[in-house]
């Protein structure tokens, strides 16, 4: 199959996953669109990796694995705490810092 | 090309068709619905099942505790394959760098452990 | 697929061209110190008991920034790569990491101030706990501890982040510097719920951007086959310039740093993270995190992007451009007195993506010395907003401001003082920093930059000058806001910031010697 394919199917996630963080409410919902972006590069890293005939690609998805993973316990807390205060986790609910 | 297996796709393309709307539309809409408290519980498997909803005024943190040290812990071993599966060239350099990087991870092990982050209740 | 990699990674294997990288544990020692004082942190959290910690912990961190301090000084003149290339050490490398760590010193002292608030520190004594449940106030006396090592995880983080000259390693950089972010902007004592939502603001979006940030990196290594910064000004040197990827990679790794650094149209979370976080981290994000982003910007488009640069150079212009202007301007509307330091910092930045745009090296040493004098401005000046209080919180309302110098001469002369650096007055600092940027861009053909710098500096001074008019010249509410007697500590973090902006106005000479010697060999390349 041809590589280029894999690039587009990236691409195509990444866009899915930005449109997904612009348009949803629910935190937890927003935080998932990230981690679809992020999980997107890994596809074009290792599409890339393959690509190119080096290894750097597939390492630096493993690390983006593991910082992925370090993003969603930091994120969870954050949007656990805010959770037990206003009893939801929506987005458009946390509007008391503007102007 | 393909031309012998067309009917051959359009036969399991209906098939799905039908099973689908049999089982999605045909039993929604015909069988009898009856409901009750036990049926609206989220399945969990043997323990009583986690308060959820709104007008529950607990919300128990343990299992997001849990299952955020696990997948931090468990991510971890990733870097310990490559380093397996090349070891035998790595040697002294690699045994030395894996020490000091479980080393880190056991730090963060024992702060979770002492403040009593594995402690369920 | 999959067999043709396994048998790519066992080829690569058998042959056994695994080259050792060679660490150089000297070049690379302020670096790992920091790190290895966050890690000792983390253990004193879990080891001692809990009424000692708030003694023993600031005091570890100011020890081991001294420390990290100590090797930086004896680096000096250092250049070299290290650890596969991975990671340079040279001269803006060092005198960021110099600077972090002083930084990071200061804002300890804020961080460690048990006196200003009565219940005891900016902080919470449990992140866990819920506005008005009270528990913050049974644990009156304590705070959150991991404060220290989450501030010293993200010093770290950012001297990696500035010295980074890969973008792997810039990449876990940048994260190590925001999580600790995320997690401290949600521990203020007061005003949780502004708190929390703070720190989900600018954790959701930091993700977003840092996802951003990645897919540059990626399309990067499709275009040059490396993320090495050196690798990919090779070939953008080779390969031809109208590249795709190249373009696409330099595009979404911009949206990452510009966004770390709070530039227009990225500063969205700037005005609401700085208002919602307790005031020491906002003090230490506003001075720590934009030299290192600023760092690991420069490095970025000096280094990998230098054979581009007639390219980027009119992108940088517009975000500077648009940074100054929407900075200058939004601020004279503010109420707040941290959404007001907000602006100003993003308002800041613009000036020194001016210097940034010169693309000489004099951009180098001016950026870096606006950012040193910036930050000990804004430290200080964040420093004497701990101390106006009302009721529970701080009076962050500038209609509370109004009349203060009757109520206390020399706190408002202070922050006048500090004011009038951020706004660009001779003798203090922010002075001679907009001098040597401006002059800087002049010799890089960026006049016209300049000319629009000059006039968003005296739009941005209207409203630092409307502050002193409203704390000197009008009279005080009754129900003004009480200046209360803070520890040693954060007169200590508002005198070094007083005495460095006098100092850098009056008798810059030094330290501009030593951004120019540090810039004198650029970027390791």
């Amino acid at each position: 199959m041809n590589p280029a394919n894999y690039l587009l199917l990236s691409g195509v996630l990444f866009t899915i996953g930005t449109v997904g963080v612009l348009l949803r409410r629910n935190a937890i919902v927003v935080f998932m669109s990230v981690e679809l972006m992020l999980n997107a590069v890994n596809l074009s890293l290792v599409t890339f990796s393959r690509l190119k005939g080096t290894l750097d690609g597939q390492v630096i998805a493993f690390f983006v694995m593991v910082v992925a993973a370090a993003e969603v316990v930091v994120g969870l807390a954050i949007i656990v705490t805010i959770f037990r205060t206003r009893r939801s986790a929506s987005v458009d609910d946390a509007n008391l810092l503007k102007y | 090309m393909l031309s012998p297996y067309v009917p051959i796709v359009t036969m399991f393309c209906l098939a799905t068709l039908f099973v689908g709307a049999s089982v999605l539309f045909s039993s929604r809409h015909i069988g009898p619905r009856r409901f009750s408290r036990t049926k609206a519980e989220a399945y969990e498997c043997g323990i009583e099942p986690t308060p959820q909803g709104p007008g529950t005024h607990r919300f128990p943190v343990k299992f997001y505790l849990t299952a955020m040290l696990f997948i931090i812990f468990d991510i971890e071993t990733i870097f310990i394959y490559p380093w397996a599966v090349t070891f035998g060239f790595l040697g002294v350099f690699g045994l030395v760098e894996m020490v000091l990087f479980i080393a880190t991870v056991f730090i963060a092990y024992a702060y979770v452990w002492r403040r009593g982050g594995l402690e369920w209740d | 697929m999959i067999s043709h990699l396994a048998s790519a990674s066992s080829t690569a294997v058998a042959a056994g061209d695994i080259k050792l990288p060679s660490i150089s544990y000297s070049a690379l020692s302020p670096i790992l110190v920091v790190f290895g004082v966050a890690c000792l942190g983390v253990l004193l959290e879990g080891f001692l008991p809990s009424r000692l910690r708030p003694q023993v912990q600031p005091v570890v961190a100011v020890l081991g920034f001294a420390a990290a301090l100590g090797c930086v000084v004896s680096l000096a003149g250092t250049h070299e790569l290290t650890a596969a290339n991975a990671v340079a050490i040279d001269g803006p490398a060092l005198f960021i990491e110099g600077t972090l760590v002083l930084f990071g010193m200061v804002s300890v002292l804020m961080f460690a101030e048990r006196k200003a608030d009565p219940d005891g520190g900016a902080l919470v004594a449990d992140a866990a706990s819920l506005p008005g449940q009270g528990t913050h106030r049974l644990a009156a006396r304590n705070s959150q501890t991991e404060a220290y090592p989450l501030m010293v995880f993200a010093v770290a983080g950012m001297m990696l982040f500035a010295a980074a000259d890969n973008l792997l390693v810039m990449f876990v950089a940048l994260e190590i510097l925001s999580l600790p972010l995320y997690l401290l902007s949600g521990l203020a004592r007061r005003r949780r719920l502004l708190s929390q939502e703070a720190a989900l603001k600018y954790f959701l979006l930091g993700a977003f951007s840092s996802a951003f940030f990645l897919y540059g990196i990626a399309m990067l290594y499709g275009y040059s086959g490396t993320v090495s910064l050196q690798g990919i000004a090779v070939s953008s040197g080779l390969l031809g310039k109208t590249d795709f990827f190249l373009y696409l990679g330099l595009g979404l790794l911009g949206i990452g740093l510009l966004f770390k650094i709070g530039a227009v149209p990225f500063h969205a979370w700037t005005p609401d993270v700085y208002q919602g976080a307790p005031t020491p981290v906002t003090a230490f994000m506003s001075a720590a995190t934009k030299i290192a982003a600023f760092g690991a910007l420069l490095r970025v488009l000096y280094v990998s992007f230098a054979p581009t640069q007639w390219d980027w150079r009119p992108v940088v212009w517009l975000f500077a451009i648009l940074t100054m202007v929407v900075g200058a301007i939004v601020a004279i509307t503010q109420r707040d007195v941290k959404r007001l330091l907000a602006y100003s910092t993003i308002a800041h930045s613009g000036f020194i993506l001016v210097g940034v745009a010169a693309a000489t090296q004099n951009g180098i040493s001016s950026s870096i010395f606006y950012l040193l004098a910036y930050g000990f401005t804004s430290l200080g000046a964040f420093a004497v907003v701990m101390l106006v209080r009302s009721g529970d919180g701080e009076a962050n309302d500038l209609g509370q401001w109004q009349g203060l110098a009757r109520r206390s001469p020399l706190l408002a002369g202070t922050f006048a003082f500090l004011l009038f650096a951020l706004a660009g007055i001779p003798l203090t600092s922010g002075f001679t920093g907009k001098f040597v940027v401006f002059s800087a861009a002049i010799g890089g053909n960026a006049t016209f930059l300049v000319v629009v710098a000059l006039v968003t500096s005296a739009i941005a001074a209207f409203f630092y000058v409307k502050i002193v008019v409203l704390m000197f010249f009008q009279e005080p509410r009754a129900e003004g806001p009480v200046v209360v007697r803070g520890s040693v500590l954060t007169y200590a973090a508002v005198g070094v910031g007083i005495a460095v902006t006098l100092m850098l106005g009056i008798y810059p000479q030094p330290v501009l010697d030593l951004a120019r010697e540090a810039a004198q060999f650029g970027f390791v390349s």
